[in-house]
């Protein structure tokens, strides 16, 4: 008898049964097969309770993943709706991590906050870092696991490890090949390890298109072995960088920042300051707050190396005597340097050549920075090899055909990886390729299988800081789209079954507390969890000196270029593209530019004089005999004949940041991965409407930025800012209580934008899109004013952040028609949002244009979960204005807990969220009225000072005037 | 006042037709009321005055569904079109009363033909400026909350705002023009209820005209109350304009800052209405063949005032060049030289040499009494005050205290309909008056007819 050609069902029981159903199910809805295999219940209920809660309620505790989702019949202890609760984990950038604590309400991860007792971190966290909280949330995530083309479980995936790995086990491994970005972390190291003891002839490749290699080929000749530098700015009392990223996206930058910043504060630390020099092709923050910067090109920059090595004796006398069109200023800061030996520090970016970071190292030597300013130790990553030579062999082998398994474990070759490797044609000759991605990336939509990777905050897994200190980090919240880590992947290959991460590495640590004689485990375990730091695991310094021979082995000088220099750079907020689906960062204005959802080709103004070009001309250019179509960005500053391409953008799959932007990796080349000659650069007569946010470069003639020499300032500080309270008829508004103020030091100001998006994360604030942008209508509540002053070639550059100034007479309340903007007692211009009809008059009134209006319905414009929103901040709808509250939420919160303990507030207790994440401290908070707290304090210096003093306005936020500390044997004193 | 124009009037331009009598006036300006059928002209421009209303409708469709985004205005220019066409439209209100009130206290014997004229386009005009602010809002449907209502709230409008105030002079600008408008009709209603032929016309006539049955006691009540309402027409025209420039007086942005704002906004009125009545004269005249009762006298009369109008406007001009040049506010300083030579300058430009070089002509008989020219200079001057509110609040906004902050303004298509829709608003509802209303004081004229022809 045949099989009748149909089947009926007669109860959804028994269509659940059938096996066309549940492959059905399986091919369509991959994550509900298990419902429907064991239809029980109280499996559904779990379930459904685990997506429906997103990962909260039990989840997000310290425990172990339970097994039982418990139902909200009893609350939890320490959930308390309104109150924040914190949980130490890590992030990790290129493998370095940055210690966190994430802000839980209602055990829903809602904020990223710097770890104070991380040394990465000390309190600060950069606008990356707390725009990942977004990631997290992004329901562009990859969500579903393909295997082949076709949609597949995570057991299906499994099953084909598991007959790959025998297949492998045969034949040692052969054939079998890791690749991962840099890695720190010790137990992905020592699962690495593990498997290629398993698999001996199993090879590890990694990759990062912004890596280190320079910085290593550099140690190699200078020490002979590979050391990682890490730097006490806190003894640097003359700071020399070469295009550095010292103070903004090398590893533990922002302890770095808070360091040169404390050592900048004069009226706070009795006139002591350090000075800083820059010389750079393209600005970078270092360079914008230097004493004296000078813009040169590539070529020029090593040989003003040369020539500063020859006068430091670091090099050859006959450097020294060069002929040098800068000698005249690179002497006087030889000298000034040689003044301070032991305290001065010499920085190279990591986009400098190897030539350049030898030479540094070897000044560095000549002014005895090594184990004062300039600490050497053992590399942090687990194995600190060349990334460009690692990608390159793993290349050749797949090329080849000697690769038939590779694992790609976070990392995006096909996008980022050298265009003349073309990885995406080697891949396509490997027959079973994995990648586990966050996003449906390139590389993953190249490969056979694509996993997607459990978010940081979703997974076990511990990693390194710059200095060594290892972090456990602990998921905040069960994986939201189903995801899994390199861990449990690596678990399979390693026959252990697909066991979950915190077992893996609760085993692993066990082990490892053993062999440190840590003592108890549990309590080992639950501190180092809990304060998400290990104790003493920073690296010993070791003692070290250049050879003299590395600096005379060097290659001949580099030869100036015929044409124009392509510099491949990061982007600030993007960074190597991996961040390109934030919404935060791409619409995070950067520092220079003020450019959001764009990148753009940086060049000098006189260079785009002579090249016809303005800002948003589309010109098209060729490098490498790739021709690539990008908008120009006139930027002053930046060197002569060098146009710099920021990297991470133009991506080509994955989430919200697909075609946003222009690729330049199209354009890099393996051996020169930070410079490349252009061969043509062709004016299209197009125009491509870039979204910059700020108005004018310049202060226009008014006071705006009060500048001054340390000199001036301790001969006579009263003249760099005349305080006149212009006069009025009526009395000045009383505050008997306390009156909430703000200082911001101009100095410290570094001009990282972390506190934007701080303040973004923390109040709510939309992402309004490029064309809301152009249009005029971003929304951050808190932004940092860039101006130039100076010659367009070589500006000064001065940052200003502008929240809110709160003022006592404010001009926005008295003309808002129905009382929508008002005073409270304390001081503070709060916004009613649920009064406001939208006149629009109090942002015309407000000098200082920090109103932010809702044209359109932002906020449910925004692709977000709603359980991502911070709830102690209510979100605005449209046809409402907005504004920095100085956070009020933080200050009734705090408030609130220091009446319940019957206590008066104390100074420092009230931490706005810009002031929180600030690397540098620039902003202080508190009462004024206190004349001991902090921010009377500063406000007390001479050199405070309000913007548009003269419309008496009022303001309580009040800055400090920017003091420069300038070489008097430099001419012209400028940059 | 009166002897003084009438002793300057050329002999051949009297007040009011030689062959006008009180019955042929009455008959004359009642039967355009009461036609049949309206003539072919006021079909057409009625049809597109309509046709525009219309796209005024699409046009808050699609603003209030979507949201104010739809317009151009931005942060830091958060005024913009609405804004400035609201002081636009205001401004010609204001004008007709002027023309109504004002010259009704100075008994200038002019001002009794055109009255009428003047008071319709005010009424046409006041929604249309009305309509603006609340279109602006960012939450239109709560624009009731600048009104001071009992509310369990217990919140009340801000009294410090000059937003208010100007909603308070609006509102009650409004409704007395309209009362002011009625009290002066009513005798005119009913004369065409008297002379209306069909029932339905006399049942709508002698409803609107409350029985008036022309008794000298209903007389006398009526030129009282008529008198008393000018006298407080008059001055709050003045009060109602200057508080619409207080909005821009007590706003704190380099420009705008500045105690010239009230009479410079009531210069501009005196111009701009003068130049609206004068062309609707002009229309009425032609399309309605009333050259009789609307005479070169008007036109002359009127001509005179758009010329002093003017002179006070390049008076209001220099003072607003003057403070920021001579004062030592660099923000105000730089932001006038933005008006003079940035982005706007050529509107800047325009806007002068339509509203006070061209209606110098004014200055020539000859001119004053061609009347393509009237209405080519009266456009021009209708279109050089809309520039002028256009340039000082796009410019002020734009080029504003933070240089970091500096933006422009570009308005969208929805921007530019807004503007078309309430032009067409306007129009519909002069046609409206035209068709159904005396759009000559029959009364008042029958006065003037009365005295000419007393030996």
């Amino acid at each position: 008898m045949t099989q009748p050609a149909r089947t009926y069902w007669r109860s959804l029981e028994e269509l659940a049964e059938m096996p066309e159903f549940a492959a059905l199910v399986e091919r369509e809805l991959p994550r509900f097969r298990d419902v429907v295999n064991a239809f029980d219940r109280r499996r559904f209920l779990q379930l459904m309770a685990a997506s429906m809660a997103l990962g909260g309620l039990s989840a997000c505790g310290t425990e172990p993943n339970p097994r039982q989702l418990v139902p909200y019949v009893q609350e939890p202890a320490n959930v308390i709706p309104g109150r924040n609760r914190y949980y130490a984990t890590a992030t990790t950038q290129d493998g370095y991590a940055t210690g966190v604590l994430i802000a839980h309400q209602m055990a829903r991860p809602i904020k990223v906050e710097g770890n104070p007792d991380h040394p990465a971190s000390l309190g600060g966290a950069s606008a990356i870092m707390q725009a990942s909280i977004l990631e997290f949330y992004d329901p562009r995530r990859a969500q579903t696991l393909v295997g082949g083309g076709e949609i597949a479980t995570w057991e299906g995936f499994v099953a084909a490890l598991h007959d790959r790995r025998n297949a492998l086990l045969s034949r040692k491994g052969d054939g079998l090949r890791v690749l991962t970005g840099a890695v720190t972390s010790p137990f992905l190291a020592a699962q690495l390890a593990r498997l290629q003891q398993q698999f001996p002839a199993m090879r590890w490749h990694q990759w990062q298109p912004l890596h280190r290699d320079n910085e290593l080929a550099a140690a190699q000749s200078s020490f002979g072995r590979p050391v990682g530098r890490t730097f006490d700015l806190s003894a640097a009392d003359r700071i020399f960088g070469i295009e550095s990223d010292l103070i903004a996206a090398t590893p533990g930058w922002l302890a770095y920042a808070r360091a040169f910043a404390a050592k900048r504060r004069p009226a706070e630390t009795g006139g002591e300051m350090s000075r800083a020099y820059a010389i750079e092709s393209t600005p970078t923050l270092l360079g914008a707050k230097a004493d004296h910067r000078l813009g040169l090109r590539p070529d020029e920059i090593e040989a003003s190396l040369r020539y500063l090595a020859g006068l430091l004796g670091a090099g050859p006398q006959e450097w020294a005597q060069q002929d040098n069109a800068q000698a005249a200023w690179l002497k006087a800061a030889a000298d000034d340097l040689a003044q301070h030996k032991g305290n001065a520090l010499v920085h190279a970016g990591r986009e400098q050549s190897a030539t350049v970071h030898v030479l540094v190292d070897a000044i560095n030597g000549a002014l005895g920075a090594f184990g004062k300013t300039v600490r050497l130790v053992a590399p942090v990553e687990a194995s600190a090899g060349a990334k460009a030579q690692s990608l390159s062999e793993l290349v050749g082998d797949m090329r080849s055909g000697k690769v038939d398994t590779l694992l790609v474990l976070g990392a995006n070759p096909v996008y980022d990886a050298p265009a003349d490797l073309d990885f995406a044609a080697a891949l396509r000759r490997v027959p079973f390729s994995v990648s586990l991605a966050l996003y449906d990336d390139e590389t993953a939509l190249a490969s056979t299988w694509r996993l997607p990777a459990a978010h940081e905050y979703e997974i076990w897994s511990d990693a390194r800081a710059f200095d060594g200190t290892i972090t456990i980090q602990q998921p905040q919240a069960r994986p939201l789209y189903g995801g899994h880590s390199a861990h449990q992947v690596l678990g399979i290959l390693l026959g252990g079954g697909s066991g979950d991460d915190h077992t893996l590495l609760r085993e692993y640590w066990q082990q490892r507390a053993q062999q440190e004689n840590r003592g108890d485990f549990a309590a080992f375990w639950h501190d180092a969890v809990r304060g998400g730091v290990v104790p003493n695991t920073a690296e010993p310094p070791i003692s070290a000196t250049p050879r003299g021979d590395a600096v005379t082995g060097l290659p001949s000088p580099m030869a100036p270029a015929n044409g124009i220099r392509a510099l491949f750079r990061p982007d600030e907020g993007t960074w190597d593209g991996r961040y390109a689906h934030n919404p935060w960062l791409l619409e995070m204005p950067r520092t220079f530019t003020r450019l959001t959802w764009d990148n753009a080709a940086l060049i000098a103004p006189g260079t785009a004089k002579r090249l016809g070009l303005a800002t948003h001309d589309l010109v098209e250019i060729s490098v490498n005999e790739v021709k690539l179509t990008v908008p120009v960005y006139v930027l002053p500053g930046q060197a002569p004949d060098c146009m710099t391409l920021p990297l991470g953008w133009g991506r080509a799959a994955g989430g919200l940041g697909a075609g946003v932007g222009f690729d330049v990796y199209r354009l890099r080349r393996a051996a020169d991965p930070w410079i490349a000659e252009i061969a043509s650069v062709r004016k299209t007569g197009e125009v491509d409407r870039l979204a910059t946010i700020q108005g004018q470069d310049r202060v226009l003639g008014r006071d705006l930025v009060r500048e001054a020499t340390l000199e001036t300032f301790k001969n006579d500080p009263g003249s760099i800012v005349k305080k006149e309270k212009p006069a009025s008829l009526y009395p000045p508004f009383e505050y008997p209580d306390r009156a909430w103020a703000m200082a911001i030091d101009l100095n410290s100001c570094i001009g990282c934008q972390a506190c934007t998006i701080a303040c973004q994360a923390e109040n709510n604030v939309p992402v309004v899109g490029k064309d809301q942008v152009l249009a005029e209508r971003i929304m951050h509540w808190l932004r940092i004013d860039r101006y130039y002053s100076g010659p367009p070639e070589a500006p000064t550059v001065a940052f200003e952040p502008m929240p809110c100034m709160h003022c006592e007479n404010a001009p926005c309340e008295v003309v808002c028609p129905v009382h929508a903007t008002v005073h409270d007692h304390e001081g503070l211009n709060v916004m009613v949002y649920n009064r406001c009809v939208g006149t629009r008059f109090c942002s015309n009134n407000c000098p200082y244009k920090v109103r932010r209006f809702n044209f359109y319905p932002y906020t449910s414009q925004n692709n977000r979960p709603a359980q991502s929103w911070n709830p102690q901040v209510s979100v605005r709808d449209r046809g409402v204005m907005e504004k920095c509250t100085y956070c009020i939420q933080r200050i009734r919160t705090t408030q609130i807990a220091a009446n319940r303990d019957d206590r008066p507030l104390r100074d420092g207790e009230v931490v706005t969220a810009c002031q929180q994440s600030c690397p540098t401290q620039a902003i202080i908070f508190g009462d004024r009225n206190d004349r001991e707290s902090a921010v009377a304090k500063r406000k007390a210096t001479p050199i405070d000072f309000v913007l548009l003093e003269e419309l008496n306005t009022r303001p309580r936020t009040s800055y400090s005037a920017l003091i420069r500390n300038p070489n008097p044997a430099i001419k012209g004193n400028q940059s | 006042m009166s002897t003084t124009l009438q002793s300057e009037l050329p002999a051949e331009a009297p007040v009011v037709g030689p062959d006008v009598t009180l019955t042929s006036l009455s008959e004359e300006v009642s039967s355009r009321v009461l036609m049949d059928r309206a003539p072919r002209w006021w079909w057409i421009g009625f049809g597109c005055s309509f046709l525009l209303f219309i796209a005024l409708l699409v046009q808050m469709g699609w603003l209030f569904v979507n949201g104010i985004g739809v317009w151009g205005v931005a942060i830091p220019v958060a005024w913009a079109f609405a804004i400035l066409e609201y002081v636009w439209w205001i401004a010609l209100a204001s004008g007709g009363t002027i023309v109504s009130a004002l010259f009704f206290l100075t008994r200038s014997p002019w001002r009794s033909a055109t009255n009428r004229i003047a008071e319709s386009m005010l009424l046409s005009a006041a929604p249309c400026a009305g309509l603006m602010p609340i279109m602006h809002l960012g939450r239109p449907g709560l624009f009731y909350w600048l009104f001071p209502y009992s509310n369990v709230m217990g919140v009340w409008p801000q009294a410090r705002s000059p937003l208010w105030w100007d909603f308070i002079c609006l509102l009650c600008y409004i409704l007395m023009s309209i009362m002011y408008y009625y009290a002066g009709i009513l005798p005119d209603l009913a004369t065409v209820r008297d002379l209306a032929q069909t029932r339905a016309k006399r049942i709508f006539y002698g409803i609107l005209a409350l029985g008036w049955r022309g008794s000298t006691a209903e007389w006398q009540n009526q030129r009282i109350v008529y008198a008393i309402m000018s006298a407080i027409m008059a001055p709050m025209v003045i009060s109602v304009h200057s508080v619409v420039g207080l909005d821009y007086a007590g706003g704190l942005t380099p420009g705008w800052h500045d105690t010239q704002f009230p009479p410079y906004f009531f210069f501009g009125a005196v111009v701009s209405g003068t130049a609206v009545i004068m062309m609707l004269t002009i229309l009425v005249r032609w399309g309605y063949g009333l050259q009789n009762v609307l005479t070169e006298y008007h036109l002359n009369a009127m001509a005179k005032v758009m010329l002093v109008g003017s002179l006070l406007l390049a008076y209001a001009y220099v003072w607003e060049a003057f403070g920021p040049l001579y004062g030592s506010d660099v923000a105000a300083k730089t932001e006038f030289y933005q008006r003079m030579f940035g982005f706007t300058s050529p509107v800047f430009w325009s806007e002068k040499v339509l509203t006070v070089v061209v209606p110098q002509l004014l200055w020539f008989p000859v001119v004053r009494r061609n009347q393509p020219l009237l209405v080519m200079i009266s456009a021009g001057v209708i279109l050089g005050m809309w520039q002028e509110r256009y340039v000082f609040t796009i410019s002020s906004l734009a080029h504003n205290y933070m240089p970091s902050y500096w933006g422009h303004f570009y308005p969208t298509a929805w921007d530019w309909t807004a503007l078309a829709g309430t032009i067409g608003l306007f129009l519909t509802m002069f046609f409206l008056f035209l068709r159904f209303a005396p759009i000559v004081s029959i009364a008042e004229v029958r006065e003037i007819v009365e005295e000419e022809r007393a030996p």
